[in-house]
């Protein structure tokens, strides 16, 4: 069938996606005479972008317009599989709302009056008023927020060139907890091997609904085929809370306290591993000591789990280990004391001695440990094409008042110190600030502060695939490529070896937009920058990578994925020492016991796991051993609101995609039936909810899956800008609820509140 | 019949992804008004905090006794050699006889092609190009599993000789090819 601009716009509109023209906004597909997809390839292996997760993907174009996606076969620990955003991905291709050309505000911002223009003219008037700020009020006057993944790289490596220190990722909006309190214990964050554990323990973390594809395919075939008990705490009956053996619905933001519970019962119950503790354990005495009083009973009286069954638990855990794990998580109900949540989590599993052990918690086998234990060069390092840039003079905002984020700044820092800074010009004046790929308005909480922020800002460049609700703000919008059509530097997928992937393109690009490399590149060349850039095109960052290996790299492109060496090592398991050392000829000798463990490496100050941490004391006065301190995340008469994952959207980003907009377009609020009788709600009612943050209308749904003192909505509904058509208006906005507030060091915006709920 | 396709559905592995429901969609070319494929998460059911979600997978139930094909008038609706209950596409007038005989309610008209439609195991697309319909291909659970059980050493055969199954409305008599490997908690149910 030949596409033309008529039969096109009939067939993108079926399923209630109707657009018409005299609606088209400027610089959308449904502007252009759209032609059919262009095959690069018959199948071409690459990388999803759906969610962060990036799952190896191969794509095959079936017609005009539809692209099959499936998982990458070779990627092993992925399974060969997609969820269903990752199937999705033509449906934003041929989205005739998707942005296809640069375009610039007319109007007041979030007016919604567009013009297109060219890609010189955006440049041109982009580097114009950024120069402008920096000239005016230095290069730190503006914010660069991106996704991570590669955008991040290329933007902020822009940043630097450009002089500014405030880079930003989503990071402490989602998963920051995890990764700052790791960073202190053991100087990185390991991963859990839910597919060998022999027991695990769950809060909160929805992972069959937030599907990290290796993690939960792993985690679904111990649980089916071995039999492996999962125990979850949640407030919510999550898909993962089903598929468990024992669900609690432990009450808001007390995981903490059964976790430390448990570690009480551990050292109480003589269940530690001792041995494991005294060799690479610093801080322990100082532990035990401030576990005395988190008796099981303690731990009941403010989580609702009885203290029978934190004991019970906790020595059905003990006894599988060191093949058990406690999932650190990721979400969950957030507190202000997420960091010391996380530490509690990751300190269960250092009792146990499950770290590097089968079933445990493990670090990535990346090229540099892997060929250092090999003696050889198993697989490539992953080089760079980037040069030196001199480091930003000037202290980034989230850290001028004290070092508490010091350990949150490496993953990205604190988003939401975006908002303070730029109304009130402290610690000094944010003018600008550009976004790729990131959606504050969505994402940070307290969604009229981040709006008055962006006001508040002299220019605000955003990047992105859509007029997204933070776009629509702006004053340009760059038109991203979707991942379909672009290529990226090549990423590293190491868990127990080495692997890596690619992302190139599946079809030709559809109208005027380019990938993000090639948009900073050319934009940091307009604005005098040039010399921090040596190569010219993806193709030659990507051979810089892989040291000039030409074949490498051709081989890389053909399966999408490479791994190396293939003997799964964790350094603490003497069958896969032994392994490995017969694999490999010059590999460094076993320890006296048949294991690698002296090659274990935590970057903490003693080169130890720090259970309790001498360096947190010095950013965080007080915080060096983990510690139970009281929270108020709500007023008496309020209900608690907490908000989740569902498996068919991401998070502020894929609510207006055709075919999961069909799947899902809208979310209720969930409601105990005794709360939704005490307030007269029946399923399906239009309900109001707020506090003093904002008000929101919605659904309402009765529902066993939650407490009776608490609601639950997932994330990323309820758009408020116009240019998004299907998902405007659809849904509980929750970030309109949300207050603006940043838990102690490691940063992270809390995603727990009160709430009144009535019937509207 | 040289060869018998049937599909089981592990329902203690599905999550509701909605995986296959999309994997149908692309490969099929389904627009998005209707669908032949989707996994309703049902519930929860029982009492907290034992309580339990149903992952009702609503397809064709590819049945052995198809009442589809028996009202047919034109037979557009039929059973092929290998067990598939399909439609014609060109002998179909769009009488709709099928979708009022299917007691599982999983037929619709085809809005572009105006045929009756329905899930065909991906005879004419994935099945036929690489032997696996799009929504096994696809599931990162594994909850589904394909075969000819004509074959004994098939994964479809072992399974189905070891694993607890069971069938939509049995008492129809239509003899469904599609089987149920039921969730851990709360009772069978087969409507």
């Amino acid at each position: 069938m030949k596409l033309d601009r008529r039969t096109f716009l009939k067939s993108a509109s079926a399923g209630g996606v109707y657009c018409a023209l005299s609606q088209v906004v400027p610089g959308t597909l449904a502007t252009l005479y759209a032609s059919p997809l262009e095959p690069v390839g018959q199948e071409v292996m690459s990388i999803c972008e759906m969610c962060s997760t990036r799952c190896p993907i191969s794509a095959r174009v079936v017609d005009d317009r539809n692209v099959s996606i499936n998982g990458n076969i070779h990627a092993a620990p992925y399974g060969g599989k997609v969820c269903a955003r990752g199937g999705s991905g033509h449906s934003l291709l041929y989205d005739p709302e998707r942005l296809v050309k640069p375009i610039k505000r007319m109007g007041e911002r979030g007016e919604g009056k567009w013009k297109e223009i060219s890609w010189e003219e955006a440049y041109s008037e982009i580097a114009d008023k950024l120069l402008a700020i920096k000239k005016k009020y230095g290069p730190e006057a503006v914010a660069f927020s991106s996704k991570g993944g590669s955008q991040d790289r290329e933007l902020f490596y822009m940043a630097r060139a450009f002089g500014s220190p405030n880079v930003f990722t989503h990071i402490s909006t989602c998963p920051g907890g995890p990764y700052v309190a790791a960073a202190s214990m053991f100087g990185g964050l390991p991963k859990c091997d839910f597919g060998n554990a022999r027991y695990i323990v769950n809060f909160g973390h929805s992972m069959y609904e937030g599907i990290e594809m290796w993690e939960a395919q792993a985690m679904m075939k111990n649980q089916v085929d071995k039999g492996t008990k999962l125990v979850a705490f949640d407030p919510r009956f999550s898909i993962l809370a089903d598929k468990a053996d024992e669900w609690y619905p432990i009450k808001p933001g007390t995981d903490i306290a059964v976790a430390l519970a448990m570690s009480h019962v551990m050292i109480r119950d003589d269940l530690v591993d001792l041995d494991f503790v005294t060799k690479y354990v610093e801080g322990y005495e100082s532990f035990v000591k401030e576990t005395e009083n988190y008796t099981p009973e303690w731990a009941e009286q403010i989580s609702g789990v009885s203290a029978a069954d934190i004991v019970r638990i906790t020595h059905e855990l003990a006894f599988h280990a060191p093949h058990a794990l406690v999932d650190y998580g990721h979400r969950s109900t957030y507190t202000p004391e997420e960091f010391e949540f996380r530490r509690a989590l990751f300190a269960v599993n250092i009792l146990l001695g499950n770290i590097e052990r089968e079933g445990g918690l493990f670090f990535s086998q990346k090229a540099k440990e892997y060929n250092g234990l090999a003696g050889e060069k198993v697989a490539p390092e992953l080089g760079t094409a980037d040069m030196q840039v001199p480091a930003p003079i000037t202290q980034r905002i989230d850290m001028v008042a004290d070092k508490q984020y010091t350990l949150l700044v490496p993953y990205g820092g604190v988003y939401q110190s975006i908002l303070d800074t730029a109304i009130k010009s402290d610690p000094y004046p944010l003018k600008g600030w550009v976004i790729t790929r990131s959606n504050p308005l969505q994402t940070v909480t307290d969604r009229a502060k981040v709006e008055k922020a962006i006001r508040s800002m002299d220019f605000v460049v955003a990047c992105d695939v859509y007029i997204t609700e933070t776009a629509a703000l702006a004053d340009i919008i760059l038109p991203e490529s979707t991942y379909l059509e672009r290529d990226e530097s090549i990423y590293d997928y190491s868990l127990k070896f080495p692997a890596y992937a690619i992302r190139q393109p599946v079809v030709k690009t559809i109208g005027d937009t380019k990938p993000c490399w090639q948009i900073w590149r050319e934009l940091a060349i307009k604005m005098g920058l040039g010399e921090y850039y040596k190569w010219n095109d993806m193709s030659e960052y990507q051979l810089a990578q892989l040291g000039g290996d030409k074949e490498e790299l051709a081989q890389l492109k053909e399966k999408g994925w490479l791994q190396y060496g293939e003997v799964p090592l964790l350094l603490r398991e003497k069958k896969m020492v032994a392994d490995f050392t017969k694999k490999f000829s010059g590999a460094r000798t076993p320890d006296a016991d048949g294991t690698y463990a002296s090659a274990m490496k935590f970057r903490t100050p003693n080169g130890k796991i720090a259970l309790s941490s001498s360096f947190v004391e010095t950013i965080a006065p007080g915080r060096e051993v983990i510690r139970y301190r009281d929270v108020k995340m709500k007023k008496e008469e309020e209900l608690f609101f907490i908000q989740g994952k569902v498996a068919v959207h991401t998070n502020g980003a894929t609510h207006n995609i055709p075919m999961l907009h069909n799947l899902m377009s809208d979310c209720s609020l969930w409601i105990h039936p005794e709360t939704a009788e005490k307030l007269g709600i029946k399923t399906g009612d239009t309900i109001r909810i707020h506090n003093k943050i904002g008000s929101e209308e919605g659904k309402a749904l009765v529902t066993l899956g939650i407490r009776p003192d608490t609601v639950f909505a997932y994330m990323g509904f309820g758009s408020k800008n116009k240019e998004l058509k299907r998902a405007n208006n659809r849904g509980i906005h929750c970030g309109n609820l949300l207050p603006d507030v940043t838990a102690p060091v490691c940063g992270m915006n809390l995603h727990t509140t009160g709430v009144t709920v009535e019937k509207a | 019949m040289q060869t018998n396709y049937v599909m089981i559905h592990d329902e203690r592995r599905c999550t509701g992804c909605q995986s296959c429901s999309i994997a149908c969609r692309s490969e099929n070319k389904v627009p998005l008004t209707v669908f032949r494929l989707q996994v309703q998460i049902e519930g929860p059911h029982g009492a907290i905090p034992h309580l339990h979600y149903r992952y009702h997978r609503v397809s064709c139930q590819q049945c052995e006794n198809s009442p589809c094909v028996s009202v047919c008038p034109t037979g557009a609706s039929y059973v092929g050699d290998d067990g598939i209950v399909s439609v014609k596409q060109k002998l179909c007038v769009g009488c709709q006889y099928c979708l009022a005989a299917c007691p599982y309610k999983v037929r619709f008209i085809h809005p572009e092609t105006k045929a009756a439609d329905k899930c065909n195991f991906c005879k004419d697309s994935r099945l036929e190009r690489e032997g696996i319909p799009a929504c096994v291909d696809i599931c990162p659970m594994n909850a589904l599993i394909f075969g000819d059980l004509n074959d004994p050493d098939s994964e479809v055969a072992k399974v189905l000789n070891t694993a607890i199954t069971h069938k939509n409305n049995p008492h129809l008599g239509t003899k469904p090819r599609l089987y149920r490997i039921p969730t851990k908690r709360g009772g069978i149910h087969n409507g």
